[in-house]
């Protein structure tokens, strides 16, 4: 039996249909059309106490509302989670104690006013004994380093100083799970390194469980062992992130900038694409050889420069959303 | 209920860094409530009375009604206003909170400016009770207190509902206004000047009459009955229910309900 | 103009959206309608020496102001405009190639237009289908009917530039609602919304004879209920050409000078 487990969940919504013009504004005015949306379909999944996973998918691929579900807020139309011996939404109010949450788009800290005023009606609202509360928030100071910034009205302070405070926020009661939604959004690259290395290391010392969703695959990279990819409200991969590298990794992306026109069949060419430059081109390279490809094209036409792009996280997401059609 | 109070105290720390704004705020609060009560000056520079109550008892019936609606403004704006709540996903974050919902959802937002109409609203009765000859006695002492507590609570139980309308839909919420500021429109006078229909609909779908009318009558002397002056004690009854629906309202909202 | 015609559909298109909001706002409507009428009948039964409208007349009055309430409101809280303001992000509207004081003012009068287009037949239908106390009454004449309309539509523009005032007021005070709040009350009380006119006490009838507030709704309302004669009721369309012209000069020049302050500023 694993910390968390998720068994065969559904959740739906129903949606009103919109659709562009006058008339088309008109009409619906009068009568409206609704769809259901499948917004997760029979998911399931386990994860361990301690893991660092990264939850992955495009945009409404159903991230969220798993999040959701997970966290108490949503009761999924059907299926089974445990967390521990609890259930989310069944046992919410005692359940809410152990976890917390960071939204990257959202602030719980009271805007005008310093985050430690914040700290202090978080300490009443999940009943911290004052001396747990003292030590919890010169620990998280002392790591974040928010020394200078928790007596600053948060208006004035920048994104990433925000979100180390935000992450201390979620995390003064000594939560078992965090979830962190795109904590890392917007921030500038020290800030991301700070926010990252200060999550791996609570993940060591706690043994804090995180469940991280992300569109920035560097966060994925440096964070997680293990990713659950999701896509139209579905499972496609769970497993090691290693794993998922190996497979594409002999994927290559080659870019071949050109002005001539390039004809070429070959085995191993996975996919050719017209560029305003040139071509970009996917080969398997376990089939055909990298040099072996280009000695082929330069025969053919005159090559400007070429691009080999090897092991990039970005691209190989995106080849696998292209391979699983999401 | 700490947490209520700890997170005033919040609200009214950030409200100082405005200060200029907030003085502004304050002032034009009062020229709005002041629109309020010119109407019912207006009308009787021209008339005397309106079915038989006088200027100052009609006064004492608006004063009562502003109170409970300032005191909600001021104190439970997060319930007022519970649709930005849900829009903006604050409310996901209340959920996230081990603590009861209709206070983290009541002290959510605060809007001191408001208190300057509590104080208003205060000053009006003041005037009235003056004005008005009233043969005091402990008993409708009580009443009056009892028409402000009720006050209070008939647009706590109102504001709840429309917050539960908010569950369904956030569209065509104004709907919602018929009965808050409508509401507060037509009980700033006895509602026993109104046609049958709406005395009926007001006293038992929503019990403005137990704020403003029968408590009114024993006080000032119509009547002298003293059950009249209990009848406030129903509007305590009313909120049970609102509460309820409340909470299925946050069932339907996590999927729970349905 | 074919920009600010463009802005004027989209606005309205946005408003068709919020189809539960137009049938809410009818209801709203309808019920302070009943509500203001019971509360004059009531003081209409308790007697009284001088009445300055007859009890029709009230009602059609009450009617009309409720179902042209879009129109003629002097109250306004348009977020867009408003943060727009407030967040200092008026700057990026200065690259937009089309003058803001205009662009607002097709943006406010396309709001009201659309709200009060959709609202305005159903909600006219069922008044003039009510029981007689309460139903609306047809205009005085053709006559006055006529010159209701064009008040009307005089009105409408005059209302416009007085709310163009409130986000140019608040670009000075970046707030709209300390000092912009307070002018919005006034505003309320002197254009007759509150009570109309004639229950005014008599100062205060002089004073507001000298403001522009009572030509936006007012006017037209009294002479569509016969309470102001022709030749008063074209007079009064002169008032309101004057005052929109004052009104929309004010306005104009304010935006300019405020607009130079945010650029110095660098927004």
């Amino acid at each position: 039996m694993s910390y968390i487990e998720v068994n065969h969940i559904t959740k739906s919504f129903k949606v009103a249909k919109k659709k562009s013009g006058l008339k088309e504004a008109f009409k619906s005015f009068f009568k409206r059309d609704y769809k259901i949306v499948e917004a997760v379909k029979d998911i399931s999944f386990s994860i361990e106490k301690g893991e660092i996973v990264g939850y992955i998918g495009p945009n409404g691929a159903g991230k969220s509302t798993t999040i959701k579900i997970l966290s108490g807020i949503l009761t999924p139309n059907s299926g089974k989670c445990k967390v521990g011996k609890m259930t989310p939404w069944l046992d919410r109010k005692e359940y809410v104690r152990k976890i917390g949450v960071v939204f990257g788009q959202r602030s719980q800290l009271w805007w005008d006013i310093p985050a430690e005023d914040t700290f202090d009606l978080l300490k009443d609202i999940y009943d911290i004994p004052e001396e747990r509360y003292l030590k919890t928030k010169e620990e998280l100071v002392e790591k974040l380093n928010l020394k200078d910034i928790i007596n600053v009205p948060v208006r004035q302070l920048s994104l990433g100083q925000r979100m180390r405070c935000e992450i201390a926020a979620s995390l003064l009661h000594e939560p078992d799970i965090l979830f962190l939604d795109e904590p890392t959004i917007g921030l500038d690259a020290i800030s991301k390194q700070l926010v990252r290395d200060f999550i791996k290391r609570i993940n060591k010392e706690k043994k804090t469980t995180i469940i991280l969703t992300t569109h920035d695959m560097s966060d994925i990279d440096a964070l997680a062992k293990r990713i659950i990819l999701i896509g139209k409200g579905q499972v496609l991969y769970d497993g090691s992130l290693q794993k998922l590298k190996n497979n594409y990794a002999n994927k290559k992306y080659i870019k071949v900038n050109t002005k001539d026109a390039i004809n070429i069949k070959m085995k191993g060419v996975l996919k050719k694409v017209k560029e305003k430059d040139g071509y970009a081109f996917i080969i398997d390279s376990k089939q055909l050889n990298i040099s072996d490809f280009l000695n082929v094209i330069s025969k053919q036409v005159q090559i400007e420069d070429v691009e080999i792009d090897n092991e990039n996280l970005d691209n190989m997401i995106v080849n696998l959303y292209e391979d699983l059609k999401i | 209920m700490k947490v209520y109070f700890k997170s005033l105290g919040l609200h009214l720390k950030s409200l100082l860094e405005y200060k200029a704004s907030f003085i502004t705020t304050f002032l034009s609060q009062i020229l709005v409530f002041f629109s309020y009560y010119f109407t019912i000056l207006a009308l009787f520079t021209r008339f005397d009375n309106i079915k038989g109550f006088t200027l100052y008892e009609v006064l004492l019936c608006f004063g009562v009604i502003q109170f409970g609606f300032a005191f909600n403004e001021s104190f439970a704006r997060g319930i007022d206003r519970f649709d930005k709540l849900i829009i903006h996903g604050e409310f996901d974050r209340i959920l996230l909170r081990p603590k009861n919902i209709i206070l983290q959802a009541a002290g959510y937002d605060e809007d001191f400016a408001k208190v300057s109409r509590l104080l208003q609203a205060i000053i009006v009765i003041v005037i009235a009770l003056v004005n008005l000859d009233i043969a005091w006695s402990p008993l409708k002492l009580i009443t009056l207190l009892l028409m402000m507590v009720a006050a209070v609570i008939v647009f706590f139980s109102i504001f709840l509902l429309a917050a539960s309308y908010c569950f369904i839909t956030v569209q065509g919420l104004e709907v919602t206004n018929v009965f808050t500021d409508g509401g507060k429109h037509m009980a700033q006078y006895p509602i026993g000047i109104f046609k049958k229909g709406f005395v009926w609909f007001f006293t038992f779908i929503i019990p403005y009459a137990f704020v403003n009318y029968y408590p009114l009558l024993y006080f000032i002397g119509k009547i002298n009955n003293p059950i009249y002056a209990f009848s406030p004690l129903l509007v305590f009854l009313y909120l049970i229910p609102c509460i309820l629906i409340f909470y299925r309202g946050i069932k339907k909202y996590t999927g729970a309900g349905s | 103009m074919r920009a600010y015609l463009s802005y004027f559909r989209l606005r309205f298109i946005t408003c068709l959206q919020y189809r539960a909001a137009a049938w809410a706002g009818i209801a709203t409507q309808l019920f302070f309608g009943f509500v203001y009428i019971m509360v004059y009948m009531a003081f209409y039964e308790s007697g009284s020496a001088e009445l300055p409208m007859e009890l029709p007349q009230l009602i059609t009055y009450i009617w009309l102001m409720q179902s042209l309430l879009s129109l003629v409101s002097m109250f306004y809280k348009d977020e867009d405009i408003f943060s727009l303001v407030r967040t200092g992000n008026i700057a990026y509207e200065l690259a937009r190639p089309k003058n803001l004081y205009f662009m607002w003012y097709f943006k406010i009068i396309g709001d009201r237009l659309a709200k009060v287009l959709l609202r305005f037949v159903p909600f006219i239908i069922f008044l003039l289908i009510l029981p007689v106390p309460y139903r609306i009454s047809l205009p005085a004449s053709l006559p006055h009917f006529l010159i209701f309309i064009a008040t009307m539509t005089a009105g409408s523009l005059l209302m416009t530039t007085i709310i163009t005032l409130y986000p140019i007021i608040t670009m000075h005070t970046l707030s709209e609602k300390g000092i912009v709040g307070i002018i919005i009350a006034f505003a309320e009380i002197l254009s007759g919304i509150v009570v109309p006119i004639p229950f005014f006490p008599k100062f205060l009838q002089v004073i507001s004879k000298c403001l522009p507030f009572q030509y936006v709704s007012d006017l037209p309302f009294r002479i569509y209920v016969g309470n102001i004669g022709i030749n008063d009721g074209l007079y009064g369309l002169l008032i309101q050409i004057i005052w929109i012209f004052i009104m929309g000069t004010l306005g104009y020049i304010l935006m300019h000078k405020s607009l130079k302050k945010v650029v110095v500023q660098g927004g």
